[in-house]
Order: C-alpha cells, then structure tokens, then sequence
C-alpha cells in the first residue's frame, strides 16, 4: 500500500506552461496554454477501498500524549485518545503502533501513550491496509478441519493454516446486540468477509481494536462452519466516559507535545497523586496556552448537541464529533487540519484538539529545466505579492488560498511550471512548510512564423510569382532585471517580398508596478508603437446600395499609459496617443474624400471627407481615459452583475488643423439575475436579463474615421457593421434575455441603435451620402454553442430576417 | 469664372420691341429703388426646363439644352449687364439624381456660389416646376426641404414658383384656369409643408406662380410676343414678378462662407469643452471610481480570507 508514502507530497498545484507546436499550413507558430492541475493526491490515495473516509491519514507526526486526567481519575481509562499514525512507518507500521490503552480498569496504566514515537497524531483506530494487503483472493485457504458450528478462542486456531472468513459481526456486550454493519466500528477492522487470514493476522487484528481506545474491552470468537470457512464474532464492550455539557476546540498545532513521564510503578500513592496534579496542571496550562482554533460557533453548537443529546460520552461518539470537525475543516480548504486528541475526558467538557496546519514557512524555489533548485531571475517580491495573505507565515493552511497562489503567479505569465506544495515541517512538529517551485520561461524568444499564399494568378492558375511568403517575426524579452518589465515586438506582413504593402508592427514595452513592486497599488506603464489597418464602417451603404467603394483606415503611432487595476475587472487607464491616420481606397491610393456610386455607374470621387486635414492624412495627439467597472461574475456559468465602461478621447489642439476636441463613451451593462438559484458546480444557471445602453458623443472636431457607427454585430444586430449610418452622437440600447438549457442558453433579443439626429453633424453627412437610414432595430433568438452564436435577426427596417454565427459574446 | 467678363445684355435687342419695352421699363424700375444687379437663383427638379428658361429670359442660348438629357453638369452663372445695370442668372443642375434628392449636386451649387457670388446676395429664386404634371408627390417636398435646409427657410421670402410648359391642354372637364389653380395650389401647399411654413406664417410667405412656355411652338400675340393660353405675354410677365419678389423688401440671401459649408458641427460647442471635461472628470470617472471602491468593499472574501 504505497497510499502512504503520498502524504509528503501533499497537495501538489501545480501548472504547467506547454509550449505547443501547431503546425499550421507550413509554419511553425507556438502559443503558451497552461493548464492548471491540482490534486489532492494524499487525500485521493488514504480513502482506499475499504477505508471511505478520505480523512484518516494526515502527514503530521505528532507524539501523543497522556492526559493527566486520565491517569488521575481513577478507574477511568484513557481520557486521551491518542493516535497513532503510521504514515511513516510504512504499510506495516501497524505493528509499531501502540494506541494510549483504552483499556478498562487498572486506571494506572497511561496506556503508555506514546503512540510509537514515529507513530503520527491521528486517531487510527484501525489500520486495514496493512492487514487487508495480503487478502489475496487467488490465494488457497485451508479448511478449518474442525467439527462444525463450535465456538472456537483465538489462540486455539492452528497457526499454520489460512482460514477463509465468511462472516463478521460486532456484539455489543452492553446492549446484548449485535452491531449493524453500516455501523462505524466496521470501517475500524481490516477483515472482511470472504478474506482469508492466518492467525498471526487475526490476532494482529484484535491486538489494534484493543489498543485503539475505542473499547474498554474486545475479543475475537471464531464459529466453525460446515463449509471449511469460519465466522468471526468480536464481542466488545465500548469505552465510555461521563457526559459532558460543554465543548471546546483548541489549536494545538506548533505546540510542543508533551512526552508522557515514565511513571515510576514503586511511587507512593502521595507521589502519583502529586504526579496526576501536575499532569491536570500541564494540561490546563496547554489548553490556555493553545490558540483558539476557526472552527465557527455554529459547528460547535452543532457539536455541544450531540453531546447533549448522547448523555455519556463514548468512543463512538468521539469518533463522530471527529468526523463532523474535520468534515467542516475539508469543506473550508484546510485540508492539512486533522484532529489529533480528545482530551479532558470524564471531566464535564471534551476538549478537541486540532493541528489546523500552520506554516511555520513560506519557501519559494526556482528550478531549472532538470527539476534542479536553482537561482531564479524574477524578485522575490514579484511573486510576494501574488501570494494571498493567507499563505504566509503564520497563517493556517487552506487550500484555497493554494489554488489562488497558484492562479496569481501563473497569471503573471513568467513561469513554465507553477507547483505550491504544503509539507510537513520536519523542524516544527504540527507545521506546514508552503513551497512554491517555479520554473520559469526562458526570458528573450524568438519566433519567426511564415505562411504561403498562393494567389491565383493570370488565367486563374497559379504561377511562381504568385506564391508569396508571408508571416511574422516576433521576439520578446521578458522579465526584465526579474521585475516582470517586458520588451516585444512583432513584425507581420502577408509578402517578404513586397513588405511595404501592408506591413503590420507593433513594438511594446510593459513596466509594471510603478509605485514600487512592495507597494499593493497596482499600476502598469505601457508605451507602444503601433500601426493596425482597417476597413472604415463610416463608408459602407445602406441597404440600397450594395457597392460602396472601401475605405481603409491605416493609423500609425506611439501610445503611452499607465493603467491601474483596481480588481481583476476593474481598472483605469489614462495616457497619451499620438498618431497618424492615413485613409486610403482599395487600390491604397491615399484618398481624402470617400468614392460614391453615380447612379449612371460611374464612381465619383467626391464623397465625404475622410480626415479633418481634407488630404487623406491626419495627425493628432489626444489623450486617452478609460475606466472600467465590471463586477461580474459567473454564478453556476451564467454572468451576473454589472459593468461599466467610460472612455474619453480629448484632443489637445495638436496636429493636422489643430483638433480640439472631447469624445466620450459610456457603456452601461446590467447582468439582472432573474431567480436565486444555490450555487454549486452542476447546479443549473438562473435565467438572466441583460440590459444594455451605449452613448457616444463628440464635441469639436470629428474626422469621419472618429464616427460612431451604428449596426454590426456589437451595435444593432441584424445589420451590417456601419449599415445604419455613422453620426457624431449615437444611443444604442439593447435587452436580451437569457435562460439556461441544458448546458447553455438560449436568448431573445431586441436592440435599437439611434445617431440622434446627429449624422448631419459628422463633415460631409456619410449616413446621408450612401444612404443609410442613421436609425434602426432589430430582434431575434439565439443559441450559444460553446463560442459560437447562432442567431436569427429581423432587421425592421427592411422587416427581413436572416440567420447569423458569431463568435463570442455581445456584451 | 468668378473673373468673367461680363458681357453687355445684347440678346435684349433681338425681344420683341413690346417685351423689350416693358423690361427696359421694368429695369428702370429696379434702378430708380437702387437696385443695380439682380442676381436669380434657378432651382428645381432636373429636366422640368430650368436651362430653357434661363435662355428664354436672356433671350439668347446661353446654356445647352436638349431635350432628352440633363445638359447642365454643375451650375453656370449668366451675367449680363446693360447700362449701368447686372443681371446674373444662376443655372443649376438638376436636384433629384437616381430617385433622391442629391445632397452632393446642392454641395456642387453651394461650393460654386462660394464661387461666383462669395458675400454678394440672391435677390430672387426661381423654383422651376413643370405645369403639365398631375400629381405632386413626396419626391417634391423633400427637394423644397434640401433647398430649405441649405438655405434657410427665408429663401422663400425671395422665391417664384415658375411653371414652365404652360401651354397645354388641360385633360377633360376643366378649363386651363381651373387646372392652373389647382395645380400651382398642390404645388405651393407641397412648397410650404416642405419649407415648413406654418399657416400662421402663410402672410409672410407670399409665393407668388409665374408661368413660362419655352417652346419655339408657343402662341404668339400681334406683337410678336410669346404669349401664354390666357394671352398674357409671359416675359414681361416673368420679369414683372422677379422685379417684384426683388423689391418686396425682404432681404436677400447673403451668400457667405457659412451658408456654401452648412452650420459646422465640428465648431458647435468647442468652447466647452474644457467645461465638459472638468464635468466628466467629477460627475463620471470619480463616481465610477467610488463605484469601483464599493464593488471591493462588498466583495465576498472567501471564508478562508
């Protein structure tokens, strides 16, 4: 049973960046995904067949101890359970391990309470693995070889043969009745009917029910059956101590245990009076010296009731307070949390003591490609400040708090593979030591990417000269002096050959924690050059006219902000942007006014304007704000909450004809959830309503390449992008209302998009020149399927539906 | 062509001597109120005879016609002048292209008013229709609406309706000053609705009708004149109304800068705009920031934190 090697491995998250290589066409483009794991292997591996619950084993070596009370009281047996743990003794540590004697009488005894010194601070009132490993069921057995249906003792079985065991039963002596099997003593045996055991392993058996403290007193009976097979009775009486009206958990991690005292068997009965004092005064001490433990009023409550309700307190009852403690422990994350002792038994309170899983220690490690610890180039302080408070020193160990770690120092995208590991802490008995292994990416990278299109060329066919190889050189430079500063860049163009046609760059340098990487406000300083070409909305045609010659917006600059993230969603970015815009027509002539058709078919070239210069090239410095509220989340898959969007563009008077100028966005989005629903994973989704309106406005010069478009899949559904003019002010509203099938959602919609009387405003009235109606709704139903939504919208302007796909979300 | 010599008014002589008795006349009339240059906008419709009328009033051919094609690409001034005084005709192209008003011809005779008469005034518009359509439709009072929307609604302080092939048969059961009535009554209520010219305003907006027949085949009276059905000589008649739309003490339309671009909308409101920066600085971006702060505060921490 390797199960119990696993604990030092705790909980290993980890992450793991893979670089994978897709090939697509001929080139080569590799992309980052990293995939979280995060197991819980120890937990996983303990709850083996016969043993379900998955908290039994723990990784802490804890040396029991001996409650004086116990020793004090006279008759009453051990009031401390004490708990052996063979974790590290291996799978057959059942034998080193000696549980605190819950044997009846003698009183004295102390059942020597240390529960092997290696032995680790859990009840173990059983150990089947150990036992249950030989249950070979290929294995011959041997018949008994006895007369049927006799009561056999123990020690009267032949040591040599296997006896196959077909039944078990548990007999109450104090109730006179047998005990149900779904009852909890079943899990503490290891046999298991139809196994077959030697003697040796019979006795073994009994020896750990008799030390584990659950029972004053048991035995083991055998009962000869016809068929050769044997059934075992163990009769017992369970260990029980006076009721008790009071309960307290107490924190007893990075305590140090205390060794029980070899009592002295010639002590007077002065001295072992004086020797229980001291013991009681000790463990008094220990409780008010222990730190209050998290477990909350109402789980105690729940705890002093079932006390109540019991009257005297028995190992059975124990054993369930420990279940229910532990169980609330697992459910908040702290998985390292074990219970460890009952102590102040027969007195009128049960003390509960717990090792929750302090960290004595926050270890960060970097490791080279070959697993080797290594010195690593990010700061400490980088990855500090990542880590929850929760993980640091002091602090008890969750989970939870784990998988954040995790999630914050993969998000910083420097590492390859992330691991955040508890473990025992060798030094301070009760403690966790929290690793944090990093690999990190290498910190400059190269790529070079490259596609080939065949253009069809004369006559439809291809020919040598109409191959063209296209692609992208990037490189990067990462982590800068270990403090996350990047340096990237990217170069694309669809033709080596002829990269002036459209080469497409981009250069960016990202500075993160401006105010000091110790201090918790987070900014990020980004300055960049940029060029992006795209194809103007603002000269698109209504739905008369199908052929409106395109316009090609090119901008190129340099933009520089800094933004503050205030939450994951929330941030604000202000910062400058200086660019150059250059409109050009389909043939990248550059062109200053838009191409229009003449009804005789003929294009004119003396549409609207397309920059504010009047030449067809713009320059301009503004500055740029945008703050972003957005306190969504996903409750069961479906978003609710809300999020707002402010942008400002305000023109400084710099540039081509000195723009002045103020344009604003704000974007209001409502998530309404529409029925409260529990949430959980595989809980449905509630049905939500999402309301939605966008206003646009500009004050002072508009170039037409600043308009704001109206129609598009993110503006009013059901028309094109720009299809329904493009204005200096526009309003858009949209509603739609979710509800959840199976695992997605199907949606109805309505949305209206309105330039306000405002597309007059914008130089050369666009809207007006191609024909578009500056206004429009639309309605319609849709499906999400994973990415894609499939909907059908009636636009009523024209009053004709059609279906769409489109990729992600509207709003 | 802002340079263009103005040509002496020849074409005069060659009217009728009864016509060219009642313009001299009318002529003087104008320069004894001192008025030394009528400048005439003519707008209208494309193909409802604008161009003939130009020649018909200049009395010589001055602009091409023909019959079964707009001639007229962009606008062209006429100018004539005869002692001491200027006459200048505007002639436009069309206003409808395609089935729509085009907004990029009105641009075209703007930009070329700019042109021809920066900072001087149209004294008369000569709204040009024919009188022989039936039916006034939709098509009409969106073209009224552009020359409003350009020009501004007091343009038709200044204008005439002119109907031109006024020498028809009226169809059956209506006599020919029955038909004109009616038909220059649909055509001024589709003017106003168009201009908006509320009832109230109706006073104010006197528009007077004048007709023209421009073919070679009109009537002619004992003096050799063009005459229309009702036997009224129609270029005198013509020029009669002009005179009187251009001494009816209304101003005229100052062609400036500001009329040739439209209102611009990139100057509205730039004087603001530091106002409504400070304004969405405090009443939008510190709002969302304090939202920002509630959203943290509320967070649901979990348990463990």
């Amino acid at each position: 049973m390797s199960s119990f090697a696993a604990p030092a491995h705790l909980l290993p998250l980890s992450t793991r960046r893979r670089n994978s290589s897709t090939n697509a066409v001929v080139s080569h483009i590799s992309s980052s995904t990293s995939i979280i794991q995060c197991n819980l292997p120890s937990l996983a591996a303990t709850s083996s067949s016969q043993n379900p619950k998955p908290s039994k084993s723990s990784p802490f070596l804890l040396n029991s101890i001996i409650s004086p009370k116990s020793l004090a009281v006279s008759a009453a047996s051990c009031i401390l359970f004490h708990i052996a743990q063979p974790i590290l003794s291996g799978s057959d540590s059942i034998l080193n391990y000696s549980g605190g004697g819950g044997s009846s009488g003698s009183g004295g005894g102390g059942g020597g309470g240390n529960g092997g010194g290696e032995g680790g601070g859990f009840w173990r009132f059983f150990s089947p693995e150990a036992v249950a490993k030989d249950d070979d069921p290929q294995q011959e057995w041997d018949s008994h070889g006895l007369p049927a249906n006799i009561v056999v003792q123990l020690n009267k079985l032949s040591g040599f043969k296997k006896y196959k065991v077909s039944e078990i039963m548990f007999f109450d002596r104090r109730r006179g009745s047998t005990v149900g099997t779904e009852d909890s003593f079943f899990e503490m045996v290891s046999l298991r009917p139809g196994g077959i055991y030697t003697k040796a392993q019979l006795q073994k058996e009994l020896e750990t029910l008799a030390t584990c403290g659950m029972f004053e007193k048991v035995e083991l009976e055998t009962k000869t059956n016809p068929d050769g097979t044997i059934n075992i009775t163990i009769p017992f009486l369970e260990s029980t101590w006076q009721s008790a009206d009071r309960f307290r958990c107490i924190n007893v991690g990075l305590m140090p245990q205390s060794k029980p005292i070899e009592m002295d068997p010639d002590m007077t009965e002065k001295e072992r009076l004086e020797y229980y004092r001291s013991q009681e005064k000790d463990y008094r001490r220990r409780i008010e010296r222990a730190r209050p433990c998290l477990l909350p009023m109402s789980v105690q409550r729940e705890i002093l009731q079932m006390l109540r309700e019991q009257g005297k307190v028995s190992a059975r009852l124990l054993q369930r307070i420990r279940d229910r403690v532990q169980q609330w422990y697992q459910e908040n994350g702290y998985a390292c949390a074990q219970v460890v002792n009952f102590g102040n038994l027969n007195t009128k309170e049960v003390v509960c003591e717990v090792v929750e899983g302090d960290i004595t220690q926050l270890l960060i490690q970097f490791q080279d490609k070959l697993g080797n610890v290594c010195e690593g180039n990010t700061q400490f302080p980088v990855i500090r400040r990542e880590l929850p408070k929760q993980l640091r020193q002091g602090q008890v160990f969750n989970i939870e708090a784990g998988k954040q770690a995790l999630r914050n120092i993969n998000s910083l995208a420097l590492f390859s593979n992330i691991e955040v590991n508890p473990r025992p802490d060798e030094k301070n008995e009760g403690g966790i030591i929290v690793e944090v292994k990093l690999k990190e990416l290498e910190q400059k990278s190269a790529e070079v990417s490259s596609e080939w299109s065949i253009v069809p060329g004369r006559g439809g066919r291809p020919t040598l000269a109409s191959i063209q190889p296209g692609g992208t050189v990037s490189f990067e430079h990462r982590n800068i002096k270990g403090l996350n500063r990047s340096l990237l860049g990217s170069v694309t163009t669809s033709n080596f050959l002829n990269p002036q046609d459209d080469l497409a760059f981009k250069l960016e340098y990202v500075h993160p924690y401006v105010d000091g990487v110790y201090n918790p406000r987070n900014r990020t300083f980004r300055a960049s050059c940029f060029n992006s070409r795209k194809l103007s909305p603002v000269f698109t045609g209504g739905p008369g006219i199908e052929e409106v010659p395109p316009i090609w917006v090119d901008r190129a600059g340099v933009k520089a902000n800094i933004t503050e993230n205030f939450t994951r969603q929330s941030k604000f970015t202000y910062g400058l942007v200086m660019e150059e815009i250059t409109t050009r027509d389909e043939s990248s002539h550059i062109s200053a006014n838009g191409q229009r058709v003449l009804p005789s078919g003929g294009v004119s070239a003396d549409g609207p304007p397309t920059t504010l210069s009047g030449t067809g090239v713009d320059r301009m410095a503004f500055l740029q704000a945008n703050i972003t509220r957005d306190n969504t989340k996903f409750l069961n898959g479906a978003i609710v909450g809300e999020r707002n969007v402010f942008q400002l563009d305000q023109g400084l008077g710099i540039g081509s004809k000195f723009p002045f100028f103020n344009r604003h966005q704000l974007t209001v989005t409502r998530f309404l959830q529409l029925k409260n629903v529990e949430e959980g994973a595989g809980k449905p989704p509630p049905p939500v309503l999402v309301l939605h309106g966008h206003y646009g406005g500009c004050v002072g010069d508009l170039p037409s390449y600043d308009a704001f478009t109206l129609g598009g899949p993110y503006s009013v559904r059901g028309y094109n992008m720009g299809e329904l003019g493009a204005a200096r002010n526009i309003l858009e509203l949209a509603a739609e209302l979710r509800i959840p099938v199976r695992n997605t959602h199907a949606y109805v919609f309505a949305e209206h998009g309105n330039d306000l009387g405002s597309s007059k405003d914008v130089k050369g009235n666009p809207t007006e020149v191609y024909r578009r109606m500056g206004h429009g709704s639309s309605y319609g139903v849709g499906v999400k399927l994973g990415l894609v939504r499939a909907e059908y919208a009636v636009d009523q302007n024209s009053g004709t539906g059609a279906i769409f796909f489109r990729f992600g979300e509207r709003f | 062509m802002a340079g263009q010599l103005i040509r002496e008014w020849t074409a005069i002589q060659q009217f009728p001597a009864a016509t060219q008795e009642k313009l001299v006349d009318l002529l003087g009339k104008l320069k004894n109120e001192n008025v030394n240059t009528l400048t005439i906008l003519v707008m209208g419709k494309g193909g409802v005879g604008k161009s003939s009328t130009v020649n018909s009033i200049i009395g010589e051919r001055v602009v091409t016609v023909s019959a079964f094609q707009s001639e007229t690409p962009r606008p062209v001034m006429v100018s004539r002048s005869r002692s001491g005084f200027t006459l200048n005709i505007i002639d436009t192209p069309g206003l409808v292209e395609g089935g729509y008003v085009s907004d990029q011809v009105l641009e075209t005779i703007k930009s070329s008013l700019g042109r021809f008469l920066l900072n001087k005034t149209i004294d008369v518009l000569l709204y040009v229709d024919r009188l022989d359509a039936y039916r006034v439709d939709n098509m009409d009072k969106q073209v009224v609406k552009a020359i409003t929307d350009s020009f501004g609604k007091k343009i038709w302080h200044k204008a005439v309706v002119v109907l031109t092939h006024a020498q028809l048969s009226p169809p059956d059961a209506l006599s020919y000053e029955e038909f004109f009535s009616k038909r220059s009554e649909s055509l001024l209520k589709c003017v106003r609705q168009g201009a908006r010219i509320s009832k109230k305003d109706l006073q104010n907006f006197a528009i007077p009708v004048a007709l023209v027949e421009n073919s070679g085949r009109c009537n002619k009276n004992e003096h050799d004149e063009k005459i229309l059905p009702s036997g009224t000589p129609w270029i005198p008649n013509l020029v009669h109304t002009i005179t009187d739309v251009a001494l009816n003490g209304k101003e005229g339309i100052l062609v400036d800068q500001k009329l040739i671009e439209g209102p611009n909308a990139n100057e509205r409101g730039k004087l603001y705009i530091p106002l409504i920066l400070a304004v969405q600085y405090f009443f939008v971006i510190k709002p969302i920031q304090k939202w920002i702060k509630d959203d943290i505060a509320r967070e649901t921490k979990p348990s463990w934190d």
